[in-house]
């Protein structure tokens, strides 16, 4: 490389770098706003309450410009260089030390200084207003009113039939001819039937009607028996938080395995503890959602935990706890073995596989039957990763050597013409592989 | 088709083909033939099916008519219908509020302890899931159980789960949740009696925790008028005394089994309940495998009772008990003539057990430096010639260690007398008790002596007999939620930790003492104290504190040595043991022990039930005694000449008395083995005050078998001499599991000699598989298996002692329910595994060294006289030798039981395992029928839930135990022994996880991770490396029913015994 090319990368690196400072003369609000959300501020900050750092409103009437861009770049440098009001703010939150922010330009501070300074102040929390708001339509009215018509329907439909009745009896004094049917004296059922089978031998007819319903029944529910009972598909209760995975896992794409965090080494992907949620959750208050209220929901966390938004760091949980019962979704009989780690780290499985869109779930449900014969169709048709595990090297031989051998005659032959071996090929559909 | 005629064929050739000639037999019924036993053993189960009742024509007479069918038509099918509108239950999960950083829900967590079930102090490896222990097995890096467990071990896991644990602590019977208002009120008393000098007597067990010993210190230096003792159930102060007396030093010495080339014993049980078992277990064990270089050791046993110990020894001698002092005194005297030293002034008396007594020191002798010589008793004296014997054949310092000695057993008998004089007299005003339990295991009257004492204090978890009668039951926690160490052997320091929080208001006895001293450290510097109970740690518990302060300085890293479990203190200086003693004065006594006449009663401990301190277990109820085979109850095990004599048959009792004491009813048993003129009765049944499972006559259970502690005098020996003994009038059926299958004269068990061996090393094992019939077209598992693994297992029938440890190591693996006595009579024992103990007539010459000469033609087990020993040395009965085989499912690979299966719901891995899936089966029980190794079990009752069943498996505490990896099987279902299924299941997923290959997945199931002798061996085939490999090639391999070609996957060793022809 000669030199020309290296000042030709070094110039452009530097204009990519000094445009924004370039460009931005002043410090711009909305910048301030994403870069407040990228490095995750309110984790530790709100605008309008202590959280674990102080409230930020007004922060620039009460510490210079200057003053904030050092400590907020790198607060423990700032400290340490002696200045008085910062080892201050400091001691006084208990020294929980800010994390450091040397990513932040200093113009980049401004902006966000600038976002809190134009930052729209709440509105006040609505008291009882006498101008009563208008409640939204519920779905029972809309039931009263759908079984008001039905009575009503009913009675026009009576008062239809007397009307041909009365009808047809003046037509009968009329003509006679009319009237056969009046005197008909069969049993009600007879009636109902087509003329033809009305004709035919009872015992017959009786024993064809009960195949008719029987077979059927039967047939019905024998598969009823097996495909709906104890099968919990869609199953989607109410939990006692309503946690949303759309929001979570989908929108702010929070991986899984985050929360999930023994899915790799465990049988059970395990229902996070609260701490976990706590790891976010003690900055983000989602106050924004409720007029400065903590959300109702998060409250339920911190109620769990006897947690006291307003204590000051370091300080723990409370001595009164209550445990969250979770209503468990996906119930295997206890005489099913799963592991989840043999899935998600052998099997290399993604969650949604067998779960579903989670991501999408506002309330989760249950995607799958988690029947036998869904397991062991997954069990028959997908391909196992064998080449890149040494567990299976011996397995992998195996079966490319019939590969070789017997072509696409073999059973070990994917798709793509190489080696594809499910785990029925290595006894995954041996009883005691999950039976025990 | 089945072609019968070959069939017969092949038994005939069978009979003729069987390796050795010796008889084998189970019991009684089987060797006499007894027309009830064979006609039972012609039946799959038990009880007769009422078929006959069903298939006459009473039977096809049908009772019910039309409508009646109609009724129960109509009432299945809403019946059916009701239940397909059955609503799924709503499941809730709730998970860690905070979770601890170091549990991983659904991954177990593996802590090292000491086991606390008695005063050997083996260290363990504690299993835990989701913070509740699950599991207990040997620590590898103990050097007392060296990664082995005993029974008692093993279920102690399930007192902890112990309803009758104490819940609160008790005030003169009724609860009192406040420790404060105890603990001051105790105080207060304490502090009024020393400051006017009364007396209290603190009664131990044997402690050789050095911090509990320094928190006892702190305790009667706060009260001076506190005296502490020590006291043993089953004492052990013969010998503490004779070593006083002989090397100044009130102390067991430490035994090295593994240097011992010849051990001879005088009725010592040192492989089922004689000081360290475990230990010792593991260390003669290493010396019985005929494959060492070194050869094989040899060992003689003298005994009244048929002990485990003496089933595996190579000879074994019937003694009687009271003329102990006579046997060990001629063999000192035959040494000192060799030796040219001082004898025992009394004639020896020749009559004595033949010659082998002079055999036994010519071998001892010739093994100068290596021998070792004990004796069980706990007689001063007979301890006393022990140690001037072992003293003349240089066995200390080299099988023997006398500086570095035991603390395990530290008893004193006559402070525990005095204390009780004390207490009737009421020169003693209060009385203490920590785990001792005088009143269940003292002859005296306890209840009536704490009684009139001021102050009566137990600090016993249960509200046992001597707590039954005490004013204050504080409750002690149980070992797995305490802080503690322990010394067993000085210098050999263990730990143990909490592995949960305490189940109950329970509170650990050390804490309770150092409260009342005053000396209880606070815990201000604790940093997890003022942050709330979520943050709370156990390591917050004062005794910790205490235990830390009191081991830093003594150990580097107090962490490490908690993870390890174990530091060795050890002073490396041994400075040979100074003997000061003399035998010189026995002579009187030798004289008067030999010429003792009338019947001995021998005490014994059984393995199981040991001193009957784990009196509520039902594990332990339940385990069959490894040699007779009998769960449940005590019993007195007859002579066969005693039995013929007062006319004793199977199912009858007797009465027996000394001394005033009288036990009526005992069920009676005749015992091969049992010498003649003696009796034995064990110790540790019996309880009143124990619980639901092992009695209680406040709750009205009740108690299980007999307490023979009533017998023992106050010198606490074992040996009773001079009982009446009487045919009782009652009758008992005992629940024994030994006669439940027939082994139809066939080839199961192998043995031989050493000297065979030694010549050719299939030796015993020569004529395996000769024929081999398959009734089966061939299927041909193995050729299309998994080509990562292939399981097997191997037993080596010369390591297995037949402790049992396995059996209740495997009920608790895999959620085995305890069945009671009841279905155990009807052959309906759950146990995934049995020990098969095979007994077989030894030679009845007078000349006991001179080979081995078995009996060999079934029909001339009638010629063997029971009674006399016309010119021999014993009779038939008194002299038989026994082999101990473990059987379990064999996982055949052509399997009998999967070929009938009308389900499926058995089938064949390719990784070689033989499979029962529970949801499959349907309970035809045709697999059980087909079996040839008797080992599927029907499950009859739905035990887990089910109140005549009332164990542990019914209730939400006892279900704590439960395994949740393996399922918890339901009424009628098969079961039998899965390989630990879920154990090479995890051990698989591990190594897949990290990308290893399948040679990396090490596997230990149940059995041969409880073992302490290493008997079973398990192990992939595929790997050639591995040890199962190897022993698979092993020339003393040989399956079992091998001719039937079912291809077992468990191969066995062949005995091989180091019988002495010079």
């Amino acid at each position: 490389m000669n030199m020309s090319r290296i000042k030709m990368w070094a110039l452009a690196i530097g204009f990519t770098i000094a445009s924004p400072i370039l460009t931005q003369a002043q410090p711009n609000a909305d910048e301030g706003k994403k870069l407040y959300e990228a490095n995750n501020c309110g984790s530790c900050h709100a605008l309008d309450k202590k959280v674990v750092g102080p409230a930020l409103r007004g922060v620039h009437e009460r510490r210079s410009e200057e003053w904030l861009v050092k400590w907020i770049r790198n607060n423990k440098k700032f400290r340490e260089s002696g200045d008085a009001d910062a080892i201050a703010l400091y001691n006084e939150y208990g020294g929980a030390a800010m994390n450091i922010f040397e990513n932040l330009t200093p113009a980049q501070v401004l902006d966000i200084v600038e976002y809190i300074k134009t930052a729209p102040a709440p509105t006040a929390p609505k008291t009882d207003s006498p101008v009563g708001t208008v409640e939204p339509q519920t779905d029972s009215s809309t039931k009263y009113i759908l079984l008001i018509l039905v009575v009503i329907f009913g009675i026009v439909l009576m008062v239809l039939g007397r009307v041909k009745n009365t009808l047809r009896r003046v037509a009968a004094e009329k003509d006679p001819s009319e009237g056969e049917f009046l005197g008909d004296n069969r049993k009600w059922y007879l009636k109902m039937l087509p003329s033809k089978l009305a004709h035919m031998n009872p015992t017959v007819l009786a024993i064809f009607i009960t195949l008719a319903v029987a077979l059927p029944g039967a047939w019905y529910g024998y598969k009823f028996a097996i495909t709906e009972v104890g099968v919990q598909k869609g199953y989607a209760p109410t939990q006692p938080i309503a946690f949303s995975h759309k929001l979570h896992a989908g929108e702010l794409n929070i991986d899984c395995k985050y929360c999930h965090s023994t899915v790799e080494e465990s049988k059970s992907a395990s229902i996070p503890a609260l701490n976990t949620c706590m790891n976010c959750h003690k900055g983000v208050q989602a106050t924004e959602k409720y007029n400065g209220e903590i959300s109702p929901e998060i409250k339920k966390i911190y109620a769990a935990l006897d947690y006291d938004p307003q204590a000051l760091p370091g300080k723990e949980y409370g001595n009164n706890p209550k445990p969250i019962r979770w209503v468990r979704i996906h119930n295997l009989p206890d005489h099913a073995y799963f592991n989840h780690s043999q899935h998600v780290v052998v099997g290399k499985l993604q969650c949604q596989s067998c779960h579903g869109p989670v991501e999408k779930m506002e309330v989760v449900q249950q995607w799958n039957t988690l029947q036998m014969g869904w397991c062991i169709d997954c069990h028959r048709n997908t391909g196992i990763d064998a080449a890149n595990n040494n567990y299976y090297a011996a397995l992998h031989d195996k079966a490319a050597k019939d590969l070789k051998k017997n072509q696409n005659n073999s059973q070990y032959f994917g798709p793509d013409g190489k080696v594809k071996i499910t785990p029925a090929m290595n006894g995954g559909l041996e009883c005691a592989k999950c039976h025990y | 088709m089945v072609d019968w005629s070959v069939l017969s064929a092949t038994i005939k050739i069978e009979k003729h083909e069987m390796s050795n000639n010796i008889k084998y037999w189970k019991g009684e019924e089987e060797l006499n033939r007894d027309p009830q036993f064979l006609a039972d053993q012609k039946r799959e189960f038990g009880e007769a099916l009422p078929l006959d009742k069903a298939l006459s024509d009473e039977g096809f007479e049908l009772n019910s008519n039309r409508r009646d069918f109609l009724k129960y038509f109509g009432f299945s099918v809403t019946a059916v219908a009701l239940a397909s509108c059955y609503k799924t239950k709503v499941r809730h999960a709730v998970p860690y509020l905070v979770k601890p950083e170091d549990v991983t829900p659904g991954v177990a967590n593996y802590y090292r302890s000491t086991c606390n079930s008695c005063s050997v102090g083996c260290g363990i490896e504690v299993k835990v899931r989701e913070g509740r222990p699950i599991k207990l097995d040997g620590s590898p890096d103990s050097p007392i159980s060296k990664g082995g467990l005993c029974a008692i071990g093993q279920a102690s896991i399930l007192s902890l789960y112990d309803t009758e644990r104490l819940a609160n602590p008790l005030v003169k019977g009724e609860e009192n949740k406040d420790w404060n208002s105890i603990d001051g009120d105790i105080k207060g008393k304490l502090a009024k009696m020393s400051a006017s000098s009364e007396a209290v007597v603190l009664i131990s067990n044997s402690i050789h925790s050095p911090s509990t010993l320094k928190t006892i210190e702190t305790f009667t230096t706060t009260y001076p008028n506190v005296k502490h003792i020590m006291y043993d159930a089953v004492s052990y102060n013969g010998m503490l005394e004779a070593n006083l007396k002989d090397f100044g030093k009130r102390a067991i010495p430490h035994y090295n089994m593994g240097a011992a080339k010849v051990i001879v014993s005088f009725a010592a049980d040192f492989l089922g309940t004689w000081i360290s078992p475990v230990e010792f277990q593991h260390d003669y064990s290493v010396n019985r495998r005929p494959e060492n270089k070194d050869g094989m050791s040899v060992h003689i046993q003298f005994e009244s009772n048929l002990s485990i110990t003496g089933t595996n020894a190579d000879h074994r001698f019937p003694m009687l008990a009271s003329k102990e002092l006579a046997y060990v005194a001629t063999l000192y005297n035959y040494i000192a003539k060799v030796k040219g030293i001082a004898q025992i002034a009394v004639p020896t008396n020749s009559e004595l057990a033949g010659n082998s007594i002079e055999k036994a020191a010519k071998i001892l002798i010739a093994n100068e430096g290596k021998s070792l010589v004990i004796s069980g008793s706990n007689s001063v004296e007979v301890q006393r010639v022990i140690n001037a014997i072992n003293m003349l054949l240089g066995s200390y310092n080299s099988t023997i260690d006398i500086q570095n000695h035991s603390n395990q057993f530290k008893g004193d008998d006559n402070a525990i007398q005095n204390a009780f004089d004390g207490l009737n007299k009421g020169t003693i005003k209060g009385v203490i008790f920590y785990g001792a339990n005088p009143a269940y295991n003292h002859n005296k009257d306890w209840a009536a002596a704490i009684a009139k004492a001021s102050l009566s204090v137990s600090l016993s978890s249960t509200k046992d007999e001597s707590a039954a009668s005490c004013q204050y039951v504080l409750p002690d926690n149980h070992f797995l939620e305490s802080w503690g160490d322990a010394e067993p052997i000085k210098g050999q320091v263990h730990f143990i930790q909490p592995t949960i929080s305490n189940v109950f208001n329970t509170r650990q006895a050390q804490e309770t003492l150092l409260t009342w001293s005053n000396a209880l450290p606070g815990n201000e510097n604790d940093p997890f104290a003022k942050k709330g109970i979520l943050s709370q740690k156990l390591e917050a518990a004062p005794y910790y504190l205490f235990l830390k302060a009191f081991w830093e300085g003594r150990v580097a890293d107090f962490n490490k040595v908690l993870e390890i479990g174990y530091v060795s203190t050890a002073d490396a200086t041994s400075t040979p043991a100074s003997y000061a003693g003399t035998v010189a004065d026995l002579a009187g006594a030798v004289s008067k022990s030999n010429s003792s006449n009338g019947i001995d009663l021998v005490l014994y401990q059984s393995v199981g039930m040991r001193d009957g301190a784990s009196g509520n277990n039902p594990w332990l109820f339940e385990l069959p005694d490894p040699v007779s085979k009998v769960c449940w109850d005590n019993y007195v095990s007859l002579p066969k000449s005693l039995a013929v004599s007062l006319g004793i048959e199977k199912d009858d009792t007797v009465s027996i008395e000394i001394n005033g004491v009288k036990l009526q009813n005992v069920p009676a048993m005749v015992q091969p083995g049992q010498s003649n003129n003696t009796v034995g009765l064990a110790v540790g049944f019996g309880h009143t005050h124990a619980g639901k499972v092992g009695g209680s006559i406040e709750k009205g259970f009740a108690p299980v078998g007999v307490n023979a502690y009533k017998f023992m005098s106050a010198t606490r020996s074992m040996v009773v001499n001079n009982v009446t003994i009487s045919k009782g009038d009652d009758s008992y059926p005992l629940a024994q599991t030994q006669t439940h299958h027939s082994i139809e004269g066939r080839d199961i068990v192998k043995e031989s000699t050493f000297a065979e061996f030694q010549k050719n090393p299939k030796a015993g094992n020569e004529k395996a598989a000769t024929h081999i019939y398959t009734i089966w077209e061939k299927a041909e598992y193995r050729k299309d298996g998994s080509p990562n693994h292939l399981w097997g297992m191997a037993i080596d029938l010369n390591a297995c002692t037949g402790c049992g440890a396995c059996v209740v190591s495997c009920s608790i693996e895999n959620n085995v329910p305890v069945v009671g006595r009841d279905e155990i009579r009807l052959r309906r024992e759950m146990h995934w595994i049995r020990i098969d103990r095979y007994y077989s007539f030894a030679n009845t010459q007078k000349e006991m060294f001179n080979g081995a000469s078995y009996v060999t033609e079934e029909d001339k087990v009638s010629e063997l006289d029971a009674v006399s020993t016309k010119d021999t040395g014993y009779s038939h009965w008194e002299n038989v030798q026994v082999i101990h085989q473990p059987m379990m499912c064999q996982h055949c690979s052509q399997a009998p039981c999967e070929t009938v299966c009308p389900v499926l719901a058995t089938t064949h891995s390719s990784e070689g395992l033989n499979q029962m899936t529970y949801n499959r089966c349907i309970g035809t029980k045709y697999c059980g029928n087909n079996c040839p190794y008797k080992v599927r079990r029907f499950n009859w009752f739905r035990y887990n839930d089910n109140d005549k069943f009332d164990f542990h498996f019914n209730n939400p505490l006892g279900k704590m135990v439960i395994n949740p990896d393996v399922t918890v099987r339901t009424r009628g279902v098969m079961e039998k022994c899965s390989f630990c299924v879920q154990k090479i299941q995890e051990a698989k997923l591990k190594v897949k996880r990290e990308g290893g290959s399948p040679q990396d997945v090490k596997v230990e199931t149940a059995c041969q991770r409880a073992c302490p002798s290493n008997a079973i061996v398990f192990g992939d085939l595929h790997n050639e490396n591995s040890e199962i490999s190897k022993l698979y090639k092993n020339e003393r391999s040989f399956g079992v029913l091998e001719q039937l070609n079912i291809q077992s996957s468990v191969k066995y060793m062949t005995k091989i015994r180091n019988t002495q022809n010079n």
